[in-house]
């Protein structure tokens, strides 16, 4: 059980700058998530640490070991691939001993081991079997078997549930949040999913173009985004733009849009907003309150024009002059197309940015 | 500071099983291969320790080479008097009209004949080829496999007896002239020679390479791209010349040129020709040229300098195809834009008059390409050698002859023993080649790439010259010296001239290899040595297998530098070189068919192997594609 850290690592493919400059801390123990959309860089960053590739500029420190130099099979990370890279020509057993067989463990130790982390794993009596004849969830299981065997260091996840059905992908994050913490090793998962990140992690890097946006807990990150790219990745919002009418002392911003006035806030006093900027307002759907509970919220009054049922809530838009708004509504209000409706959103749910951010957030990776 | 950093950065990709892979090939190759080479131009261009341009000037002012005015008479009408038996049982002499093709000419010069042959053999090999790829790839028909099956036989090596039966079917007391004169009743008799023999001959045995790789290059186009243009109203040869033929273009262009590269070095159709019809123009080839210069020669100073030229000739022309070859392959992936899943294959049923057209098409070329095999079947267990146009009993004798005459036995034996070493040495060279090219990204890997592949076009006359040039003068008396001690020799060239069969289907098999299979053990403590042991070779196993088994085929079968250095010590002669030895050496008519018998082994010994290794690797193995 160690801690990870990354400092100022960058990793280029020909012209291409994969990894830019990006500083991580993870603490031991800990469960952390690289998110990024495909291309951001988190798969890459991931290797570097396991050694698969070697960093460009930086240096990765082990707690206090520095491996930047250190050849893969020296690092003692356990990794679980993508494709789970299970050997088609060896069974259960020789596929999880593999490591242990490695390191030179004597037979009894190997077996007893083997056995051990297939009863955590679930799995046991299944030793004897090839890979091919394993369903994907099983194959799953083998594959972070055989990583946390070698009592890993740090246990890495290159999207392991990409390959699973909606269901399993489902149980299975749980089982490898449940197994991460009853051993307390730390982690280092990579997805593009970002519900999976959300649920599985003690706290997430949100990555673009190679570029850490922002590090933080699941919460952090939803409410209270740094930046625009974090804000529009994760979760469903509606967004509007606007100008900047007024920012009070306390720090909140008002926002003038074509037939509406909101009042947010904004998230980093990086974040600098004075009248006549032009800005823009994020609304997550669960925001929006059908009755006013509390001075100071955005009054939003329009025509519902589209509801959508989806179980547990209904999704409807909100069309209030030109703008639409996303919102959920619980099953108890009723709503229908063509309905007026009067709804409130409080103020810190409002986050404000620079609309400029609109255009030079997505570009921010670029190597200066 | 950088280059302290680029000598880290080296340090680090060369671990001991990079470095100890790398230094093999690079050692081999550079040893066997390009040393070699260069000693070739060394002295075709290095007189007296000076660079001159003397030997090129002398070879191209030669009239032996390039003749001005060339001779351009294609076809002659000749009469000869010939005893015949009459009916009343006297015997007297009657005339013979003979149309006789290539006998007086064309010719053009050593060069421009090799030329000369070698583009007409692309073209007509291209225009067959293609046509039965198209059908083959196309149409459903009754029949349809036995030909599939049938196609692949003009592959099958015989070298220099299926020449022979050529001659034997087309010459003037042939097959073909007993039924012009005797059930056709004509007043002439046929007789092809020369170059148009040497053309005919070798568009018969090489139309297939343009046919599978263009074959395959037509099974690789997504189907979608032609139903789309057929929704758009393309359609029959609009279709195929818009959409179908440019897509398969990749595969024609890279048949094409293996097909003239082989034509070029190709010395079983002179051999064979000379055998049948004694020397003619159909040896006045470059190929014919260079080993009858290094054959007669126990030492390099007997050898005309004007051979090196014409070596040099021929090697440029075979590193132009390989660049062509190149380029045309990476292309050839756009053939094969969106690849997923097995997509049904678009096969048509041809209409009445289309199938009696793709029948008659395809019986012909059949017929006329698998002939001279069955010719040599029929060669080795019949007395058709001595008995005229017809055999008349069969015999046992030659196939005996196989275990019984001292000379074959030993031939049969040398053969085995050097192609047995040499796919030793193959499978270190090949393994290791494929792997630094397929997965490590290290400087010189490039380099690797290409000497490990180029020796596919490499002529093999041109090898064996390097070699009784190289170490000839720097390995006299040694265990390299090519005229003591030819064997040795004879299992580095094998290795480095068969050796792309094998490095070929390796990469294949690493392409198909998941990398992160050799990662998760890397990443389990194991180093890349142990891993390339323990996960790399097991999973790639059957790539060697099958690889090693083609290269040993092709070893058994390597004619040209066989018969180069083989010529210097007979008794370590293999099997190709007393084959050659008995059609063109030797004045016992019958032991052509001992010959033949040979051949009939060879060809029984692809068969299994190209059934083994395709069984194999579970796949149709394009053989001779690149």
């Amino acid at each position: 059980m160690v801690s990870v850290k990354l400092f100022n690592v960058t990793k280029r493919f020909g012209k291409v700058v994969a990894v830019n400059k990006v500083t991580l801390s993870i603490e031991h123990g800990e469960f952390f998530t690289l998110l990024g959309p495909s291309g951001c860089g988190k798969t890459t960053t991931l290797r570097v640490i396991a050694g698969l590739e070697h960093a460009d500029k930086g240096r990765i420190i082990f707690d206090s070991t520095d491996v930047t130099e250190f050849p893969p099979h020296k690092r003692g990370t356990g990794m679980v691939f993508q494709n789970y890279a299970l050997w088609p020509h060896m069974t259960v057993f020789d596929n999880i001993a593999y490591g242990l067989k490695i390191k030179k463990m004597p037979k009894e130790g190997v077996r007893r081991k083997v056995k051990e982390v297939l009863d955590l794993i679930k799995l046991s009596g299944m030793e004897n079997r090839y890979p091919t004849q394993l369903s994907g969830g099983q194959q799953q299981r083998v594959a972070l078997a055989r990583a946390l065997v070698v009592e890993p260091k740090v246990l890495l996840l290159d999207e392991p549930l990409s390959n699973l059905d909606a269901k399993l992908r489902v149980e299975m994050r749980e089982e490898i949040q449940r197994i991460q913490k009853k051993l307390g090793i730390t982690a280092i998962y990579v997805t593009h999913d970002q519900e999976e990140a959300m649920v599985i992690s003690d706290r997430i890097a949100v990555l673009n173009q190679g570029t850490v946006m922002q590090v933080g807990t699941p919460q952090e990150l939803y409410r209270r985004p740094r930046n625009l790219f974090v804000a529009t990745f994760l979760g469903r919002y509606t967004i509007v733009e606007g100008l900047v009418k007024g920012v009070s002392s306390d720090g909140f911003v008002t926002l003038n849009a074509p037939a509406v006035e909101l009042l947010g806030i904004t998230t980093t006093p990086e974040i600098k907003l004075k009248e006549g900027d032009k800005a823009v307002a994020i609304i997550r759907p669960h925001a929006f309150k059908f009755h006013e509970t509390r001075t100071r919220s955005s009054l939003l009054a329009g025509v519902i024009e589209w509801v959508s049922y989806l179980g547990p809530y209904y999704e409807a838009r909100l069309k209030v002059g030109k703008l639409s708004f996303l919102m959920t509504v619980d099953p108890s209000v009723k709503v229908e197309v063509g309905m007026k409706l009067t709804v409130y959103v409080h103020p810190e749910d409002i986050v404000i940015f620079p609309a400029k951010a609109l255009k030079e957030e997505s570009y921010g990776a670029e190597l200066k | 500071m950088s280059s302290f950093l680029n000598f880290k950065n080296l340090r680090r990709e060369f671990d001991s099983l990079t470095s100890s892979q790398f230094t093999i090939v690079l050692a081999i190759l550079i040893f066997f291969l390009l040393l070699p080479l260069f000693s070739i131009l060394y002295k075709g261009f290095v007189a007296n320790n000076q660079l001159t341009l003397t030997y090129v000037h002398q070879t191209f002012a030669d009239p032996e080479m390039i003749k001005i005015p060339p001779n351009t008479v294609f076809l002659k009408l000749l009469q000869i008097y010939k005893f015949k038996i009459l009916s009343n049982g006297s015997r007297a002499l009657v005339p013979v009209n003979i149309l006789a093709i290539g006998s007086e000419g064309p010719d053009f010069g050593y060069i421009l004949n090799s030329i000369f042959v070698s583009t007409s053999v692309m073209v007509f090999a291209s225009i067959i080829g293609v046509i039965s790829a198209f059908i083959m790839a196309r149409y459903d028909f009754i029949g349809k496999n036995v030909f599939r099956v049938l196609l692949f036989i003009p592959l099958l090596a015989t070298p220099f007896v299926n020449a022979y039966v050529i001659g034997k079917v087309l010459g003037p007391d042939g097959l073909v002239n007993y039924m012009l004169i005797n059930v056709f009743h004509l007043s002439y008799k046929l007789v092809i020679s020369g170059l148009p023999a040497v053309i005919l001959i070798q568009t018969l045995s090489f139309f297939p390479i343009v046919y599978m790789n263009v074959l395959s290059s037509i099974i690789n186009i997504d189907p979608s791209l032609e139903e789309q243009a057929e929704n758009l109203g393309a359609h029959g040869f609009k279709l195929f010349r818009t959409i179908t033929f440019p897509l398969s273009l990749p595969g024609l262009a890279s048949g094409a040129t293996l097909v003239f590269v082989f034509s070029m070095e190709d010395l079983g159709a002179p051999i064979g020709l000379a055998g049948a019809f004694g020397n003619g123009l159909h040896t006045h080839l470059m190929s014919f040229y260079v080993f009858n210069q290094f054959k007669q020669a126990y030492s390099l100073s007997m050898v005309n300098p004007e051979a090196y030229i014409v070596a040099t000739i021929m090697l440029t022309i075979a590193a132009i195809g390989f660049i062509l070859i190149k380029k045309y392959v990476s292309l050839r992936q756009y053939a094969m834009l969106s690849k997923g899943g097995r997509w049904s294959p678009r096969v048509r049923i041809p209409g009445w008059l289309g199938l009696t057209i793709v029948y008659i098409f395809m019986t012909i070329v059949v017929i006329a390409a698998s002939f001279p095999q069955l010719g040599v079947v029929v060669l080795s267990l019949t007395n058709w050698a001595t008995s005229g146009p017809f055999p008349t009993h069969l015999t046992w004798d030659y196939a005996l002859a196989l275990i019984e005459k001292p000379d074959v036995v030993q031939a049969i034996k040398n053969s085995v023993t050097y192609s047995g070493l040499a796919i030793a040495i193959t499978v270190l060279l090949g393994t290791s080649a494929a792997y630094i090219v397929a997965r490590r990204k290290i400087p010189g890997r490039e380099t690797i790439d290409v000497l490990a592949t180029i020796p596919i076009v490499i002529p093999g006359i041109i090898v064996a010259v390097g070699y009784l040039v190289f170490f000839g003068s720097l390995f006299p008396n040694t265990m390299f010296d090519p005229f003591i001690n030819p064997g040795t020799l004879l299992i580095f060239t094998y290795t480095v001239r068969r050796s792309p069969f094998l490095t070929r289907s390796v990469f294949a098999g690493l392409q198909q290899t998941h990398v992160s299979l050799e990662e998760a053990a890397m990443n389990l403590g194991a180093s890349r040595a142990k891993t390339f042991l323990s996960i790399t070779i097991p999973l790639i196993a059957a790539n060697v297998i099958g690889g090693s088994i083609l290269s040993f085929v092709y070893m058994m079968n390597e004619v040209s530098t066989s018969l180069i250095l083989g010529s210097h010590q007979p008794s370590q002669g293999p099997i190709t070189f007393l084959m050659s030895q008995v059609i063109y050496g030797s004045g016992q008519v019958s032991a052509v068919s001992i010959a033949a018998a040979l051949g009939v082994l060879l060809m029984a010994l692809q068969i299994v192997a190209i059934a083994v290794s395709n069984y194999i690797l579970k796949q149709r193995v394009s053989f001779l594609g690149v």
